[in-house]
């Protein structure tokens, strides 16, 4: 088994993760450290576009929350699959 | 591709993504439709300062944010009532209740000054937290550009979706600008369009941050470096640390 598969089987879904975590709540050296694991993992094209999935996903929610915006039917119904595998549902605050 | 300096050393960047971002910054601080450019920089810095407020810090602490009262700690450039929107926002957007928004857009805040403040707290939000999670310092706001807002209300726009109006696809009149062509019709595009500029500000930066549309619906090719599963686990974590009901 791939130990670098985190909890949601996602091929360095644990070291992703973390870095997300330690960007957006951890501490100057946890995010330090984060990004050298990600780039020296990942590389440096995939640290890149990695930080700017974090931007736009920190960002969006804020026009969904701030708008009360409802999620469609059918794209509840859609990612449910998706939801499942990467199993996104577990994650909590 | 092209390069970003990160302090240490240059990393490889999508060009597409490089101009966006250039393209975010300088339309951040230009004329808007409701709020001039000095204002639209003043609540990009109010957004930044929202780190430094105590009252902002009590209410995310509490149990729940609508029980803390109090004066926020701000730059002094805003109204009040704008203030308390920007700051919510910014700090605690996951507890916005429908009321709040009522009673915010019922206040000194217009519905549509308050979509546009949504929509700067979300892109200030975007380039600062890219900058940050790359390792690069925050960059100064730009100048403010001079020129009057546009002030032009879609005349199609109903609050029949969301707790803000919004301009259904096919409500667009040609003196409207479109996004919906260019971006999709997700209800997510459709939340900023009573200020369809808006709409155009931020998903054009937003498709090169995550997906456009075309990428978004192909699940057969790898857009980016990152596979699409890694970019899901990603966008689902950083949505849920903010809480995000969408």
């Amino acid at each position: 088994m791939d130990e670098n598969k985190g909890e949601s089987c996602v091929s360095n879904g644990a070291l992703l993760t973390k870095f997300v975590e330690a960007i957006l709540q951890g501490t100057y050296a946890e995010q330090l450290a984060a990004r050298q694991s990600v780039r020296a993992t990942l590389g440096d094209a995939a640290f890149v576009d990695t930080c700017a999935t974090v931007a736009s996903f920190n960002s969006v929610v804020k026009i969904a929350d701030g708008t009360g915006i409802p999620l469609e039917d059918a794209k509840e119904t859609k990612t449910m699959e998706m939801r499942d595998s990467l199993r996104l549902n577990e994650f909590r605050r | 591709m092209t390069s970003i300096d990160v302090g240490e050393g240059q990393l490889p960047i999508r060009t597409e993504l490089a101009m966006v971002v250039e393209d975010a910054w300088r339309r951040l601080t230009q004329p808007g439709t409701w709020w001039g450019g000095a204002q639209r920089r003043a609540i990009a810095a109010e957004a930044r300062n929202t780190r430094n407020c105590g009252l902002c810090r009590r209410r995310k602490d509490a149990l729940s944010p609508y029980t803390v009262d109090g004066s926020h700690d701000d730059l002094g450039e805003l109204h009040d009532d704008v203030v308390e929107a920007i700051h919510r926002l910014a700090s605690d957007a996951g507890r916005i209740t429908e009321r709040w928004v009522r009673e915010i857009t019922s206040s000194a805040v217009s519905e549509e000054g308050y979509v546009e403040i949504i929509s700067i707290v979300a892109i200030i939000t975007a380039l600062d937290t890219f900058d940050h999670a790359l390792g690069r310092p925050q960059r100064p706001l730009p100048a403010a550009q001079p020129g009057e807002p546009g002030r032009q209300r879609p005349k199609g726009a109903k609050r029949n979706l969301a707790w803000v109006s919004t301009l259904a696809p096919e409500d667009v009149e040609p003196s409207d600008p479109n996004p919906y062509p260019i971006h999709g019709v997700s209800n997510i595009h459709r939340a900023l369009s009573l200020v369809p500029q808006e709409v155009f500000n931020f998903f054009d930066l937003d498709v090169e941050l995550y997906l456009g549309k075309e990428e978004f619906f192909d699940h057969e090719h790898e857009h980016r470096a990152i596979s699409r599963a890694q970019i899901e686990l990603v966008a689902g974590r950083a949505s849920a640390i903010n809480g995000c009901f969408y």
